[in-house]
């Protein structure tokens, strides 16, 4: 590409950068620098850059009040459960609307994507009373089985198995393969791409997800992290911003490793380019 | 292709459906059925026609919210674009030093919206937090962010665009990819600036990135809730209950959810909309981008 | 936090998703914990310092006998709390035992959802319990001592006024005892560089404060809702006054108990000479303010008049009866002058036991803490809550938003409570 002005140019693209990284990087260092004081310090002088010292007392108090441990565990093992699962009811579904003929196929695909757009808090009152009368509410699968399906996940897969050839899947019939080893078995290895970038992003959706655990959870035993972390706010007695970001690292931590792990293939999700 | 049997392409949806079914389209009739009663959950219900709808219209609470809303939606969805757009263009150097602010700017859409909400909260604190301090500092006005009605829902609006703006900027980014160059190097050869070369070749490229971007982001904040519940609640004096706010309020706090069943269906009937806006704006991208929401 | 052993956490893990994935609430079979004792669920809402004097009197319970065990967990604040207690019963996924601001319990038990407790007192009247009547159902309410027993008291308060102590001497003012002075002495406390003379919350709390020391009540003889009529116009107008014109008192920002936050916050840090708020956050302040803090009753109007706020103690309907009678032993051990006691002491609530109180006064407490005297003796004018189901509807949907509205926009005091009423008689 032909430049000109190029030093001028490049000045500008370096305060550019510089800017950006200010306003993107600097909230998270003043979270974590936060985390670091104690409440003195806050509340007199809560503008100095540096703690005088770093104080982990926020954290101590964190876990001493929040079982930190156990609400990650819950929050992980949700997220988990709902990204097998949706993968797992992805594959046939996508499957059935990429590569069979059958009465309703493309009713069923507008169904699917009527669906993608919807939002889980649309139907959260009716859902609530429907678990409610089922005794399901503030239980494991309160917080995992409304997540079941996938429009996104169905969509995606169905989008790349059509790139498979039809030859594939007819050899494999021949060979005496049934229905479900060659969804699993076969077609689930070849679109790998597309599951993990899948898998990836719910993951991440559903462990950040704060409404559904808020409105369908009671009390500690399935409660997930991001509820308690919002909770840590105790509000009516004082200020106790350096323990509410230190749950907030506690809570941003997991995901900015796994973010920072698996970037590409979450950016892959992203932009759907499996 | 055939299916080895008749019934497989059902069975294989079967699951899918069972979930679509029952806790999407199952919950939506249940909701369209509440909405003409008067339920505080306690006692049983009673039936009351129209009254829900008529009440939301009449007391301005439908109009305010949808107003509100779509408010806070222009903002979002104006900035997200146009930043996203212009840190795709800014950002998009070859380097470690700019692969690392990219990821930086991605990481906050990858967060939770609770950490998001809760660190703003903090840096917009009215007296404490680093915003007002440095505003001080450099001796510029300072408000209360999120305590003055006139500008909370923008200050809301501002915090949404800075977590997913990095979204639109990858798209941007990914869309870039498919300007041609010669076109760029043609143009600039026949002597066409910058901004020239900006807009005849570069833009038109990514009009469908924009259209995509700009619909789901769309979507998104008219989705909001994380940001509202943890950092106004609503307040102050309503000035931040956007639609699903606005629901999750009348059910949990007020106990009318008949009244939220009303604002249920009228949010899915606006979504449906906005789905119809959303196809439509892709059949004019011409399905250069195969997208997903 | 110890590193879990791989083993263990898988162990806890699976525990806790079976656990989880057993459906709450099945009736007739009360739960047991681990070392099979019955155990009753209690919903909190306390946060910070009190949160810890709770959990360690709950402690002590378990202590103190060996049939019994209570689970508690923190909900959020009152409100917060409230709407998921209000659901979950919905759900039949409710607590055995939770605690409710006053202002909401004739709705709860006007529904129905409440157990009534006298059942469990063994054939003892209510009378046995000895507790302060203003603070009790009894007198707390009007009418509340024909009704059946349904809440017990634990953390009541009133609305106190605390002082800069220092700034107060350094500015040679005293406590305001009438309205007047209290704008007075705001507008000395006012510096140009950021100090504000008085700090309250704009919650309905203490509007109804003002609106009983100007002479008005909140429930008309008739049961309908006049909202203090020109009391409450004039309750109104003074926090305008004193936010636009007198520009000495600041509104903290925020929603409910946000606010409250930041009064806090701005008094401890020097930023307020002078705040409203609730008698619970005594100790708190008391041990982090870094000058002495003086406490004082609120000023008269036309009379002298407060609010009782705080929580009582609440059963559900529903749960299995070995769990409530599980929740209704540590009720009756936390009536119990000693626990009264200890609660009060350590946080800045009223006791609730008449003998606890006395006991104070005998061994000289309240002479080396003259602070925590000041809300016990603004009981003597105390307003008892109308025994209304509408009451809590009227605080949040009809007052409470339009209160925030008149005194941040300056909107038209007199309008804004005609909507108020408006809305208050609307079904």
């Amino acid at each position: 590409m032909i430049e000109r002005g190029h030093r001028g140019r490049a000045a500008l693209s370096t305060l550019v950068l510089v800017v950006v990284a200010l306003l993107w990087l600097g909230p998270y260092a003043w979270m974590t620098l936060t985390s670091l004081r104690t409440l003195p310090e806050i509340i007199a002088a809560p503008a100095y850059p540096l703690p005088s010292s770093f104080q982990l007392g926020a954290y101590r108090e964190v876990l001493e009040s929040v079982p930190v441990g156990r609400y990650f565990l819950n929050t992980l093992a949700m997220a988990l459960t709902i990204a097998f699962l949706q993968m797992a009811l992805a594959l046939p579904a996508g499957y059935a609307l990429a590569k069979l003929h059958f009465v309703g196929k493309r009713a069923a695909f507008a169904l699917v994507l009527a669906c993608l757009l919807i939002p889980a808090q649309v139907t959260f009152v009716p859902v609530f009373t429907m678990l409610g009368a089922a005794g399901l509410v503030n239980t494991f699968g309160a917080l995992v089985l409304p997540f079941g399906a996938s429009a996104l996940g169905t969509f995606l897969v169905r989008q790349a198995l059509l790139s498979v050839p039809d030859e594939i899947i007819e050899a494999a019939r021949m060979d005496g393969a049934g229905e479900l080893t060659i969804i699993y078995g076969l077609l689930a290895p070849m679109i790998r791409p597309t599951l993990a970038s899948l898998f990836l992003f719910s993951f991440v959706f559903h462990y950040s997800d704060y409404f559904w655990p808020l409105v369908m959870t009671t009390d500690d035993s399935v409660r997930t992290l991001p509820l308690a972390v919002a909770l840590l706010r105790e509000q009516g007695t004082g200020v106790r911003w350096h323990i509410v970001m230190a749950g907030n690292v506690m809570l941003s931590v997991p995901v900015l490793v796994v973010f920072a792990v698996a970037q590409r293939q979450i950016l892959r999700a992203v932009t759907a380019r499996a | 292709m055939r299916p080895r049997s008749p019934l497989h392409p059902y069975l294989m949806l079967a699951p899918t459906a069972l979930v679509f079914g029952l806790f999407f389209l199952y919950p939506l009739a249940l909701a369209l059925h509440h909405s003409f009663y008067a339920w505080d959950l306690l006692t049983p219900p009673t039936y009351v026609g129209l009254r829900n709808y008529r009440s939301l219209i009449s007391s301005g609470e439908l109009a305010g919210t949808v107003g509100r809303t779509l408010s806070y939606s222009a903002v979002v969805v104006s900035l997200s674009v146009t930043l996203g757009l212009a840190l795709a263009v800014a950002l998009d150097r070859p380097g470690r030093l700019y692969a690392f602010v990219r990821a930086s700017v991605f990481s906050a859409y990858v967060v939770s919206w609770v950490a998001v909400a809760l660190l703003w909260m903090w840096i917009l604190d009215a007296d404490a937090g680093l915003l007002t301090v440095v505003l001080r500092k450099l001796h510029l006005p300072t408000r209360s962010w999120l305590g003055d009605p006139d500008v909370a829902l923008t200050t809301l609006a501002l915090v949404s665009v800075w977590k997913i703006t990095g979204y639109s900027m990858v798209i941007f980014l990914a869309g870039l990819q498919d300007v041609p160059r010669s076109l760029h190097e043609a143009a600039a050869l026949d002597g066409a600036g910058p901004w020239q070369r900006f807009f005849h070749v570069t833009w038109p490229t990514l009009r469908p990135s924009a259209a995509f971007v700009g619909t789901t982001s769309l979507i998104l904040s008219f989705q909001a809730f994380d940001v509202v519940r943890v950092m106004t609640q609503g307040g102050p004096v309503k000035a931040t209950t956007i639609f699903v706010y606005a629901i999750y309020e009348d059910v949990f706090v007020n106990l009318r959810v008949g009244r939220a069943s009303a604002l249920i269906v009228v949010f899915f009937a606006l979504l449906l909309g906005l789905t119809g806006l959303q196809l439509w704006a892709f059949r004019r991208a011409s399905g250069a981008r195969k997208g997903t929401a | 936090m110890k590193r879990l052993p791989r083993r263990d956490a898988l162990r806890a893990l699976a525990g806790s998703i079976g656990a989880a994935l057993a459906p709450s609430g099945s009736a007739g079979c009360a739960r047991r914990a681990p070392d099979g004792r019955v155990e009753a669920s209690l919903w909190f809402a306390y946060g910070g310092n009190n949160r810890k004097v709770l959990l360690a009197l709950v402690e002590q319970f378990h202590a103190a006998q060996d049939r019994f065990r209570i689970h508690a967990t923190y909900q959020g604040d009152y409100f917060e709390a409230l709407a998921k207690l209000r659901t979950s019963l919905a759900a039949h996924a409710g607590p055995t035992l939770t605690h409710v601001i006053g202002e909401v319990v004739p709705y709860l038990a006007e529904a129905g959802v409440l157990e009534p407790m006298e059942p469990f007192l063994d054939g003892a009247g209510r009378d046995s319990l000895d507790l302060v009547p203003a603070l009790a159902q009894d007198r707390g309410f009007v009418g509340g001592d024909a009704r059946p027993l349904v809440a017990l008291p634990f953390n009541r308060s009133t609305p106190i006024a605390y002082y800069n102590k220092t700034l107060f001497q350094d500015l040679g003012l005293t406590p305001p005892t009438t309205w007047d002075e209290l704008r007075l002495v705001a507008s000395r406390a006012t510096t140009r560089d950021g100090r504000w003379g008085f700090e309250c919350p704009i919650d309905w709390w203490f509007w109804l404060a003002l609106v009983g020391q100007a002479g008005g009540s909140l429930i008309g003889a008739d049961g309908a809702p006049t909202l203090g009529g020109e009391s409450g116009v004039r309750a109104l107008e003074l926090w305008q006054t004193m936010v636009h014109q007198d520009r000495s008192m600041k509104p903290p920002p925020g929603r409910d108990y946000n606010a409250w936050q930041v009064a806090n916050t701005d008094f401890l840090s020097g930023r307020a000479a002078m705040i409203w708020t609730s008698t619970a956050f005594l100790r708190y302040l008391e041990d982090n303010a870094p000058f002495p803090v003086g406490a004082a009753r609120l000023p008269r109007g036309v009379r002298a008049s407060v609010p009782t706020g705080g929580t009582l103690f609440v059963m559900p309907r529903g749960r299995p009866r070995l769990e409530q009678e599980a929740a209704f032993a540590f009720l009756r051990w936390m009536m119990a002058p000693a626990q009264a006691n200890a609660w009060a002491t350590r946080t800045g609530y009223i006791p609730v036991s008449r003998a606890g109180i006395a006991e104070l006064e005998a061994s000289g407490y309240y002479r080396d803490h003259p602070s925590d005297r000041i809300a016990l003796d603004q009981l003597a004018c105390a307003e008892p809550w109308p025994w209304s189901p509408d009451l809590f509807r009227i605080e949040r949907e009809a007052v409470q938003p339009r209160l925030e509205e008149a005194v941040l926009t300056g909107k038209a005091a007199r309008a804004v409570l005609d909507e108020a009423r408006r809305v208050a008689v609307e079904p």
